[in-house]
């Protein structure tokens, strides 16, 4: 079965936005004919935030607005789902409040809206927050009882709510001698690799840390690693780490429970690539500017959608 | 530039001294407060921005009596003089998209010039030099709008004359200017028929001012519809021949063919007419132009070389004489017909009246001389002098803007083309086409890169680089764009960079970390850690104490490492309470990682270890746990850098361990070692700088009963 193919360039069409894009998503759809992603926009003419649903046709791709909903400030994160027939996409803010909308799984049109409000959610999640104010970091479920977060330092701490009192496992991110430290931005657990956390942050910095081997992490990219194996494609920061479920010749099952799946990250110098344990980073896309978020769509993972700092959108199809 | 004034009822504020030749235009501010309005505050806000605060006058009344109304607002007022054909958000892209262009230039043109010093070759403008700034200069052009204004739609309607496409705009077509003119080197021996292409896409832009031949076609298509007898109506000859005079052929060629003669039931009796048209019609299409080459939609016979257009120019002239001299005139009834065609064949063979009733502006007749009067002219050459008469010929009022600019060019003088491009088109206009203006004139390299004194000590090219950059800084979404104009100015770009980069927001890590990486890239090491610092404080204020510290770490900022870790001696040394010491725990950990920048949180660390013991032995009561605790407060003790101040605490929160009741836990060179410190401690205390530690008034006296009893009891033991 496996066909190994030349990899061709992927088609990418960059779509002016004239508004800053916050975030992007692809939004699950039951239907099978439309296409719509969700921008998260901020015009600076008017200072005002957005949240769009826009319906995407091919040849040539276009994006056109479908609905809109205004948020109260600027958009931190966004994250679509698909629940009860229902598209719902949340969206958290920089003034701290979150904000879930539904909208119509057929033709993507918002129909209601509920408002977290900052103190609220405080006490929410103040399970989460142990740390008193220090932390700022990001966090992602593994189960609906656990959950990893990072930050600082490049740490990651392992939490169970049925633990409480503190993170069940800790990471310190000082495996390398190293005169700065970074930042986590984005961690993803893959759904059937629950025990590994996959972390990219500053200098370029993406890793796997696998909670059956606590102490060593692998990095799969990074500056003064010091490992030869690992190349790095970007020095710089990385906003986003995705699994990449796009598979063109191996199928998962083929690949060791050690071996850490393949990982798409974007960065603050422009760049969208495939890392993978081992192997020559593969660049997607490069741009003279930041990529600050992508998403790669549940159904068609062959496509990615990306959230360009020029105030434009980038819709890349792998072939 | 606008002048504010508010219409406040009674207007009172609007009065100006009208010495000034144009009258003030005022524009009202809708601020919706109800009168009066007692003050008014402007400020510049971010940009181009006005903040205009207006407040009412404080309510005379007691509290309690307020009509309702707020006390007063502030409304943001956006000044903009731009582009009315390009918005703001295009605006953005098009100064985004020129970034990778311009850096790319600036880039070979200084790996261009380390080659040329290197090969001692007298210019570093080589043959290929042109190659660069050709391709710069198509870049930038694709940016400012579709690469084919006029493609048509896919069926075309037989009566559509014009074909529609995307808009033009001004500054597309002052860069094409630009380009023919400087950058265009291979099209300077067909530097006519370039500008024939050039007016024939933005013939429409020169519209808004005065009548053009576009403007006429296009009034003309409006009645095509309703005219029976097409051939009838002296417009419609009017059109064909001013589209004739400024070398249209394809759609003169096209409202010939409308011509009622081509029509089935009128061809039998016809026949000479329609002869004579289409003998018109063949004879513009078979046009001979010298030009490499032609859309596929234009009309004309191309020739690269002069002595070939020269032979096929003489003998099209000689078969449009021949057709003007013929017999069959006589035969063709049809008056207009007969003058129309004739009108034709005149402006084809150059004479000038024709020429000047076809054309409407100054520069439609410019080209039409080229065209049909001076075909043979190649480059430059009296360009500017032939310009001048038909300016004369048509004179007009006032000049559109890319008229203005034109004329400039045509008068090779650089400095009235920087001024058209900064005053009509912008700041953007001015720094990319300067790269055109010096591309391969060593005149114009010499003018716009000379230090001048009066500019401080900069050239007029980085003059307009920094104030572009200027531009680009005010606004939160471009400022990011600005150092890779900023770093192209070698006298100021610097210091106006790190500038820039210290007044951006360190409020949200995204902004920070973006702001670090340009520093990164440009190097500006001492620039990140300043901005780090302000980082790391602004969040210690703010209560993000993690925040502050891991920014401070990154910063490797000792000093305030330092002020952090005694902030923390001081609310840790308070109370030894297990709850105070968890919620500093976190930090001291973060701390502790990289302690050697800061020598007092090895204290802290250390600090830390002693207190989880001394806790593990008020918990339980095994000696061996007390005795680790011991050591651990004469490691402490003896520690340089433990703070003095601290030492009092230390020892009176360790009492329990002098007092161990099983036996003593010091030996005797500790205990004297402790019984030194406090010695040193009593002496310290009479200096008047000493901070007395906030502890009971018998700490020091029941310390040093418990020491001196250890030390009896470990002489003792030894």
């Amino acid at each position: 079965m496996a066909i190994t193919t030349i990899t061709e360039p992927p088609q990418i069409h960059r779509l002016p936005q004239h508004k800053y894009v916050d975030a992007v998503r692809w939004l699950p759809l039951l239907s099978a004919f439309d296409r719509f992603a969700v921008l998260a926009l901020f015009d600076s003419d008017s200072d005002s935030s957005s949240v769009e649903i826009h319906s995407l046709t091919p040849t040539p791709p276009a994006l056109t607005s479908q609905s809109s909903w205004v948020s109260p400030s600027r958009v931190s994160s966004l994250k679509t789902s698909l629940s009860h027939q229902k598209t719902i996409v949340v969206a958290s803010t920089i003034a701290g409040s979150l904000h879930v909308l539904f909208s119509d799984p057929m033709d993507a049109s918002l129909e209601s809206e509920i408002s977290v409000a900052d103190n609220a959610l405080h006490v929410g999640t103040h399970f989460m927050c142990r740390f008193d104010g220090w932390w700022d970091g990001v966090s992602k479920w593994a189960s609906p009882m656990e959950f990893a977060t990072g930050g600082y330092g490049f740490s990651l701490q392992w939490w169970d709510q049925r633990k409480p009192g503190g993170p069940v496992s800790q990471f310190k991110g000082n495996w390398a001698q190293r005169m700065t430290s970074g930042i986590v931005h984005s961690i993803d657990i893959h759904p059937s690799r629950k025990h590994t956390c996959l972390a990219g942050g500053s200098l370029g910095t993406v890793f796997a840390w696998d909670l059956r081997w606590q102490e060593q992490p692998i990095i799969l990219s990074g500056v003064g690693t010091g490992d030869s194996l690992t190349r790095s494609t970007s020095e710089s920061e990385v906003w986003e780490v995705q699994y990449d479920r796009y598979m063109k010749s191996t199928n998962l099952g083929n690949i060791s429970s050690a071996r850490v799946l393949p990982a798409m990250i974007c960065s603050e110098d422009g760049i969208l690539a495939v890392v993978e344990q081992g192997e020559e980073p593969i660049e997607l896309l490069t741009e003279p500017c930041a990529i600050n978020s992508f998403d790669i769509d549940r159904h068609n993972p062959s496509d990615v959608i990306c959230g360009l700092e020029w105030e434009s959108v980038a819709i890349l199809t792998r072939s | 530039m606008a002048v504010m004034a508010l219409d406040s009822g009674d207007g009172s504020l609007v009065p100006f001294s009208s010495e000034t030749r144009d009258s003030p235009v005022v524009y009202p501010i809708h601020h919706g407060l109800k009168p009066p309005v007692a003050r008014l505050a402007i400020s510049w806000s971010r940009g181009n921005s006005l903040r205009v605060s207006v407040f009412r006058p404080p309510s005379g009344n007691d509290s309690g009596e307020s009509d309702g109304e707020v006390g007063g607002k502030v409304v943001e007022v956006k000044l903009n003089d731009g582009d009315p054909e390009i918005s703001d958000g295009q605006w953005r892209r098009i100064a985004y998209g020129s970034v990778s262009p311009f850096a790319l230039l600036q880039s070979r043109r200084s790996s261009v010039s380390s080659l040329s010093k290197m090969s001692m070759s007298p210019s570093p403008y080589d043959v290929d030099w042109w190659e660069y700034v050709i391709e710069y200069s198509k870049d930038i052009s694709s940016l400012l709008g579709g690469s084919n204004l006029t493609r048509g739609p896919i069926i075309e309607d037989p009566k559509a004359v014009l074909k529609k496409g995307e808009e033009p705009t001004s500054l597309k077509a002052a860069w094409e200017l630009m380009e023919i003119f400087y950058a265009d080197k291979q099209s300077q021996e067909w530097l006519p028929e370039r500008l024939v292409d050039w007016l024939a896409d933005y013939d429409s832009l020169l519209s808004s001012t005065h009548a053009t031949v576009h403007s006429k076609i296009v009034d003309f298509q409006k009645e095509l519809v309703r005219l029976q007898v097409i051939e009838n109506d002296p417009k419609y000859w009017e059109v064909m021949s001013s589209a004739l005079a400024v070398g249209w052929l394809d759609v003169v060629v096209k409202m010939l063919r409308l011509h009622g003669s081509y029509q089935l039931d009128q061809l039998s009796n016809r026949e000479t007419e329609n002869g004579l048209v289409e003998a018109v019609a063949i004879l513009i299409s078979k046009m001979p132009r010298l030009r490499p080459e032609l859309d596929a939609r234009k009309l004309g016979e191309c020739f690269k070389s002069k002595p070939d257009f020269v032979k096929a120019w003489e003998k099209w002239r000689a078969q449009i004489t021949k057709l003007d001299c013929s017999a069959y005139w006589v035969q063709c009834d049809n008056q207009h017909t007969r003058e129309g065609l004739r009108n034709m064949l005149h402006i084809m063979l150059g004479n000038a009246d024709s020429l000047h009733r076809a054309t409407y502006q100054w520069i439609e007749l410019y080209i039409s001389h080229f065209l049909y009067i001076r075909p043979f002219t190649m480059g430059f050459e009296s360009m500017y002098s032939l310009a001048q008469k038909c300016m004369q010929l048509k004179p007009m009022s006032c000049y559109h803007r890319l008229i203005r600019l034109l004329i400039g060019i045509l008068g090779e003088n650089t400095e009235v083309v920087l001024a058209e491009c900064s005053r009509e088109f912008g700041p953007w206009m001015v720094v990319h086409a300067i790269e055109l203006l010096t591309a391969g004139s060593e005149q114009t390299e010499i003018l716009l890169h000379e230090e001048r004194d009066s500019l401080g000590g900069i050239s007029i090219g980085e003059l307009h680089r920094l104030v572009y950059a200027q531009v680009l800084s005010s606004h939160a979404l471009t400022w990011q764009i600005a150092p890779i104009y900023l770093t192209s100015c070698v006298k100021q770009g610097m210091s106006l960079l790190e500038i820039l980069l210290y007044s951006q927001s360190v409020q949200h890590n995204q902004l920070l970390l973006k702001n670090i990486e340009i520093c990164r890239l440009y190097e500006l090491d001492h620039v990140s850690s300043s901005i780090m610092k302000v980082a790391g404080v602004y969040h210690w204020k703010h209560g993000r104490k993690g925040s502050g510290v891991f920014w401070l770490q990154q910063a490797q900022d000792a000093v305030r490492l330092n002020k952090i870790s005694q902030q923390l001696f001081d609310s840790v040394g308070k109370s030894i309470s297990d709850e105070s010491f968890k919620q500093w725990e976190g930090i001291i950990e973060l701390l502790g990682s990289e302690s050697k920048t800061a020598v007092g949180l090895e204290f802290l660390h250390k600090y830390r270890d002693f207190k989880k013991s001394l806790q593990q032995v008020s918990g339980g009561k095994t000696t061996d746990a007390a005795r680790q605790a011991a050591e651990s407060l004469i490691l402490l003790m003896k520690n340089p850098s433990t703070p003095q101040r601290f030492w009092l605490p230390l020892l009176y929160d360790s009492l329990k361990l002098l007092n161990w009741l099983e036996q003593p836990l010091l030996n005797v060179s500790q205990t004297n070692l402790l019984l030194n410190k406090l010695q040193e401690l009593s002496m310290a205390r009479l200096r008047p700088d000493f901070i007395e530690p906030n502890l009971p008034t018998h700490a020091l006296s029941s310390v040093r009963i418990a020491l001196a009893t250890n030390l009896g009891r470990a002489i003792l033991e030894e």
